[in-house]
């Protein structure tokens, strides 16, 4: 992979929630020693169940620190115009500016997302002029309606309130309004949470319609492995704050190593496939208390000794890494030592 | 929420409270309006005979200062209205203000506008107010009274628009504008301030009866400016000529009863306001439609 392809990489990031609890500190390890490289032109997927630090994850990666989530340790970078910078080295005035010009985010598309007092093109007007000045706004918001048309929805939502959108065009006006600016990079955090399987395929289609037609980066967080597997290009896979797997999407699906991946992959129902699907047994660890060695391990089937005792290293094997024991390096000589 | 000016206000007048209130209010209005035409300075005496009961000539008579009672009237509701409005209006700003920073910013900043808030909460403002019109008493004048009371009047409302903010900055659509760059100020001003200008409303009609009481108390304790006619200054005078004693009704009770219909006008366009502003409230008062 060139280097000059990568427009974010985070290095060993660790993001926890600090909590104060009678008798002292609680440390929730939401994120705990995520490295990824994402790069232009592709979709990248992060799934993984409720709970694994996916949402933090990405809060770490746009820079929205607040308490109790504290960055520990590792940082983010970005690539603009062929120069790496640190993204928690910037002031707050030039991370204001990079946002939605750079890098925009698409929220889930919950009921309050957008003002509620306010009809749409107020909410556009708005965030325009915080980045315009003058004329402009007048002349960029002519750009929004082309904009708009041009992605296919109808002009009329500008004069709607929010709340007489239905929740899939909400969350198409929300991701609209994010690609308004042609960002290099787009956050879409759970974007088709709540909206039934027809209006999720508007969504994801609109998605991967913004995607081909700007060749940017859009990084997708969900846990429903259909939308993975219909759009990501690379997936990472997420459990208990670490990514233990990450490929391009179809070697993943064809091809799942770490036995995390698997269950998922598994659970999913198949056409013409009638047996019964299993799922992981057991519950997803709490993050403020995880097991030792690695986290999957009480609900592993293949679990052995050394995954009771120490973390696995992420394993590459060309463009597929895995952080297991069953497929590390040297794992028989290893095994062998311990037993 | 896409209902105009006009339906909202015809929502309103099913409350006879409001109704009323609204009609007074705008009777009153017309009499301070009027005091514009006045055929007098309402500063100087003996401008008419003294003592007359209401005649064709004055319609509610004269006072004991040779000045008539109605054209006293005019003048004073239209000062006591301004120096209300001054009052309400200054005090709004600095509530709104204090609100949006404390809320929105939250931390150092929070508590200290909040120490400083609580602190007016807490002092008898009353006593401060009367040794500060006792400081300033050779400079008391509608503005400088308006302004006094501007300066004591904020602090409940400042709290009441600070809790609107904690809870609209916790709100989603806050984080979707942050994260597509708004400045703070734009964010404040655009987005919130549609739901902070009912509340500032709501709270100037209840500041302004306030500050007509206030200044009524600091006039009978003698500390305004006792040549600008006010309905505050008016009682005391008819206090001070012994109008109770002299049985100068047609005198005493004019200012007495245009405060008892201005309180009451304010006082349920306030209550009828709020109301319409809850839904809870309006639901139950004008049934689900």
């Amino acid at each position: 992979m060139a280097a000059g392809d990568v427009v974010l990489r985070a290095d060993n990031l660790r993001a926890h929630y600090v909590l104060d609890v009678p008798g002292g500190q609680k440390t929730v390890r939401a994120v705990d020693g995520v490295s990824i490289a994402v790069r232009r032109n592709e979709i990248y997927g992060i799934a993984g169940e409720s709970g694994c630090g996916k949402s933090t994850l990405m809060k770490a990666l746009y820079a929205w620190i607040n308490r109790p989530l504290r960055l520990v340790e590792g940082t983010v970078y970005y690539t603009k115009d062929g120069k790496e910078f640190d993204i928690y080295a910037l002031s707050k005035q030039e991370l204001r500016r990079l946002r939605w010009t750079f890098m925009a985010y698409v929220p889930q598309g919950a009921m309050s997302i957008f003002n509620p007092v306010i009809k749409i093109k107020e909410t556009y007007r708005d965030f325009l002029s915080s980045h315009l000045k003058g004329k402009t706004v007048n002349e960029m918001f002519e750009m929004a309606k082309e904009h708009i048309d041009q992605l296919g929805l109808p002009l009329s939502i500008l004069d709607a309130y929010p709340h007489q959108l239905s929740g899939g065009m909400r969350q198409r006006v929300a991701i609209a309004l994010a690609a308004l600016l042609h960002p290099s990079v787009i956050f879409a955090d759970e974007p088709t949470t709540a909206l039934d399987v027809v209006v999720q395929r508007g969504v994801v289609q609109l998605l991967k319609d913004i995607q081909e037609s700007l060749h940017n980066t859009i990084i997708l967080v969900t846990h429903d492995m259909g939308i993975h597997a219909n759009i990501a290009d690379r997936l990472a896979i997420m459990y208990a704050g670490k990514i233990i797997e990450e490929g391009a999407t179809e070697e993943i699906f064809k091809n799942p190593l770490h036995p995390y991946t698997q269950f998922l992959i598994n659970s999913l129902p198949q056409f013409g496939d009638t047996s019964e699907r299993v799922s992981a047994p057991g519950q997803p660890p709490s993050l403020a208390n995880l097991p030792l060695g690695c986290a999957f391990h009480p609900r592993c089937p293949m679990a052995m000794p050394i995954c009771k005792e120490r973390q696995p290293e992420a394993t590459v094997s060309g463009e597929h890494q895995v952080a297991c024991w069953l497929h590390a390096e040297g794992r028989e000589a290893e095994h062998a030592a311990h037993s | 929420m896409a209902m105009s000016f006009g339906s909202t206000l015809k929502e309103l007048f099913r409350d006879y409270r409001f109704a009323v209130a609204f009609i007074l209010l705008c009777l009153l209005i017309t009499l301070a309006v009027m005091s514009f035409f006045a055929p007098h300075d309402p500063t100087l005496w003996y401008t008419a005979p003294r003592d007359l009961p209401p005649s064709r000539q004055h319609i509610l008579g004269t006072t004991s200062r040779g000045q008539d009672v109605f054209w006293q009237a005019a003048f004073a509701i239209r000062n006591s209205l301004i120096i209300s409005a001054i009052a309400g209006i200054v005090s709004r700003v600095i509530a709104v203000a204090v609100g949006l920073v404390a809320g929105y910013q939250g931390g150092k900043s929070d508590r200290i506008l909040m120490f400083i808030t609580d602190g007016f909460l807490v002092i008898p403002l009353f006593l401060i107010i009367v040794m500060l019109a006792m400081l300033i008493r050779d400079k008391m004048n509608i503005f400088t009274t308006g302004l006094l009371l501007a300066v004591f009047g904020w602090a409940w409302d400042a709290r009441v628009i600070r809790a609107q903010v904690l809870s609209l900055r916790e709100r989603e659509f806050t984080r979707t504008a942050i994260l597509s760059g708004s400045r703070t100020l734009e964010l404040v001003s655009k987005e919130y301030m549609p739901y902070i200008t009912p509340l500032a409303f709501s709270t100037l009609i209840n500041n302004m009866s306030w500050a007509i009481g206030m200044e009524m108390t600091l006039s009978i304790v003698g500390l305004t400016n006792m040549d600008i006619p006010t309905l505050g200054t008016m009682l005391k005078w008819a206090l001070n000529y012994q109008a109770i004693l002299m049985r100068r009704w047609n005198w005493v009770l004019t200012p007495v009863m245009l405060s008892v219909f201005l309180f009451i006008a304010l006082y349920w366009m306030s209550v009828s306001i709020s109301e319409y502003l809850d839904p809870r409230t309006r639901v139950q008062r004008v049934g689900v439609e």
